[in-house]
């Protein structure tokens, strides 16, 4: 009887975690129709935000890659001084805030920076640019690559890393045969939480990047300033286009995962 | 080739793992380095390998000092007690890995994969991934592995400790096989005595941090130099003796162990550095004890001790008595007949003790030679 009551309350608890998540989506479907919807997203500025989204969160992950797999690699396998410190590092932009991380990037490369200057008088603008948009997605989507990526490559027998070196194969060879491989499916999951991450960025973005329609306002932008200028449609519209987004990306990624472990 | 380790040190965080260690290892030998868990051997053969670099000392193979080297540049073999056989390829690629890092033309590839595939008897397994195969084929897999670059040296660490002891038996008569035909120069690790037995053309028993004793299996077995080694290869019988006289041929001794209300003493031949009041340990094999039920009147020179069986086992093999000799106990290997309680004499030629004082001591020749020492 005590069993019983138990999992009454512990799926109790569970409804309302499904309700916390799907009422918030549902009310979305509610403040539009499907033709509304497809009418807005064939407005030029909504369809400018969707590419400035996807092109920006696309680059993000590939340059996520480039450089948070040696850092994950870094701090799986090695033992070094600082360690620590750039673990602590790695998890830094999840717990600050993104206004602060917008702020500390505007001050870094705004013009009145002697970064920020030097860049300028080689003609790279960063600041209110699709390049500022980049990095500020990087700075606070890459850690989500690295500390999955990381876990994966921790998750690897030592054995097996060994067995390769005395096999006769160099650290790098071992790394693009045995490791990567092994690693994939970490790799994976990192990849699809930085670009939902990227995707999603508001805050550090317009910060460093402003809202510059056609030109650095990307979705969750478009969905902020259309929601405060009364334009309820379009940005629900976005907003709804942000969610099947995430939503086919996840099942993909699910369905892929699967695959793999079957 | 041979391998050499000349004053190997390790410590991790401050606690010494390999102390001053040496070896000296003949080319084409059948090596095991036997001895209990933390003691060393995994690291003494990682040192080898170049997959753990040493605080101090030297390896060298073939002549050629290696410590330096990394792993990928020493020419060795290694198999690894949980088999590491990469998840994601196949048995044949598997096999094929160290071929394709030394980029070795594919149709060689193939043949040579092919021929240690059959050679370990797992041929047919070749297209499966290794979670679908069984303890002992993925064992397999991970030797063809190890053989199909054709190493230099073959190390393995406690390749055969997740198999059943039937899968085992199988695995190391073909091990020992494929070794003497190849005659690769291997060094295997273990904990079993029996492999060690089985499978050594010499044994090197290590027990914190340093080399006891390095000697054939069956000297090892027979004549352990020390009391560890010797109760690690299972000898029960270690008593603590003190001589009390010697002469050319025989010292009489007595007993002190802990605990003993009356000393015994008990004559033994074959000694090599016995001193007077100077205290040795003495093992003496179960299967050189014999009880009798009566004290032989006539027994010439032979030992015998009164004793009562206190416990008595089946080892499978026989039954093994433990006989209180007051204060301290003795086994011996017996027939069904006796029974626990009942009051024995427990006898053992003079020839049967063996000291355990690090040298050993066979004739005469040998015994005056160590007296002079």
């Amino acid at each position: 009887m005590k069993s019983l009551s138990f999992d009454l309350t512990v799926s109790l608890i569970a409804g309302i975690f499904v309700c916390l998540i799907v009422l918030p989506m549902l009310a979305l479907f509610t403040t539009t129709s499907l033709g509304e919807l497809v009418c807005q997203l064939k407005s030029p500025l909504v369809l400018s935000a969707v590419l400035i989204s996807l092109e920006t969160s696309l680059i993000v992950v590939f340059l996520a890659l480039c450089l948070g797999i040696p850092v994950a690699y870094l701090l799986a396998m090695k033992d070094f001084k600082g360690k620590e410190i750039l673990d602590t590092l790695v998890d830094l932009p999840i717990c600050m805030p993104p206004l602060v991380a917008g702020l500390a990037l505007l001050i870094l490369l705004g013009g009145n920076s002697e970064l920020g200057g030097m860049l300028s008088n080689h003609g790279i603008d960063l600041i209110f640019s699709k390049k500022g948009i980049i990095i500020a997605q990087l700075f606070v989507s890459i850690p989500f690559l690295i500390k999955s990526a990381r876990d994966a490559f921790e998750s690897i027998n030592k054995n097996i890393i060994n067995a390769s070196l005395t096999l006769g194969a160099s650290k790098f060879y071992t790394f693009k045969t045995i490791l990567l491989p092994l690693a994939k499916n970490g790799i994976y999951t990192g990849m699809i939480m930085t670009w939902a991450r990227a995707l999603g960025e508001f805050g550090a973005t317009s910060m460093v990047a402003g809202c510059i329609p056609f030109r650095t306002e990307t979705m969750t932008v478009a969905i902020y300033q259309n929601a405060m200028s009364g334009e309820l449609a379009a940005s629900t519209a976005v907003a709804l286009l942000l969610l099947v987004f995430s939503f086919t990306l996840l099942l993909v990624f699910k369905s892929r995962v699967k695959v793999q472990a079957g | 080739m041979g391998i050499v380790l000349k004053e190997i040190s390790k410590s991790y965080d401050g606690r010494a793992v390999l102390k001053n260690l040496n070896l000296e290892i003949n080319q084409g030998e059948f090596h095991v380095l036997l001895g209990p868990s933390g003691g060393g051997k995994t690291t003494t053969l990682s040192v080898m390998a170049g997959l753990t670099e040493q605080d101090s000392g030297s390896v060298s193979i073939g002549g050629l000092d290696v410590s330096n080297l990394s792993p990928d540049k020493r020419r060795i073999g290694f198999v690894f007690q949980d088999h590491a056989l990469f998840p994601h390829l196949t048995v044949f690629d598997n096999v094929a890995y160290g071929l394709r890092v030394r980029r070795v033309k594919v149709h060689e590839m193939t043949r040579r994969v092919e021929y240690y595939l059959s050679k370990v008897s797992i041929a047919k397994e070749k297209g499966k991934f290794p979670h679908q195969l069984s303890g002992g084929q993925k064992q397999r897999a991970a030797l063809a592995r190890a053989l199909v670059i054709e190493p230099e040296i073959l190390l393995m660490d406690e390749p055969m400790s997740s198999l059943d002891s039937m899968t085992k038996e199988s695995v190391r008569d073909e091990l020992k096989s494929i070794q003497q035909e190849i005659g690769v120069t291997t060094v295997y690790v273990t904990h079993d005595q029996n492999e060690a037995i089985l499978l050594g053309d010499r044994v090197s028993v290590l027990n914190n941090g340093r080399v006891e004793q390095i000697e054939s299996p069956s000297e090892l077995f027979h004549h352990p130099k020390t009391e560890f080694v010797a109760r690690f290869v299972g000898i029960k019988n270690i008593l603590k003796v003190s001589p009390i006289r010697i002469n050319n041929h025989e010292a009489t001794v007595q007993i002190n162990n802990d605990g003993m209300e009356h000393p015994i003493r008990i004559r033994v031949k074959k000694y090599p550095i016995f001193e007077k009041g100077k205290e040795i340990d003495l093992c003496i094999h179960p299967e050189k004890i014999t009880l009798k039920r009566e004290e032989k009147t006539y027994a010439g020179d032979l030992n015998q001790i009164r004793g009562k069986i206190v416990k008595r086992t089946n080892n499978g093999n026989g039954f093994m008595a433990i006989v209180d000799i007051g204060g301290t106990t003795l086994h011996a290997s017996i027939s069904s007949d006796f029974k626990v309680r009942e009051n024995v004499w427990v006898c053992f030629d003079p020839d049967a003790a063996h000291p355990l004082c690090g040298k050993k001591c066979r004739a005469a020749e040998t015994k005056r030679r160590c007296l002079k020492e």
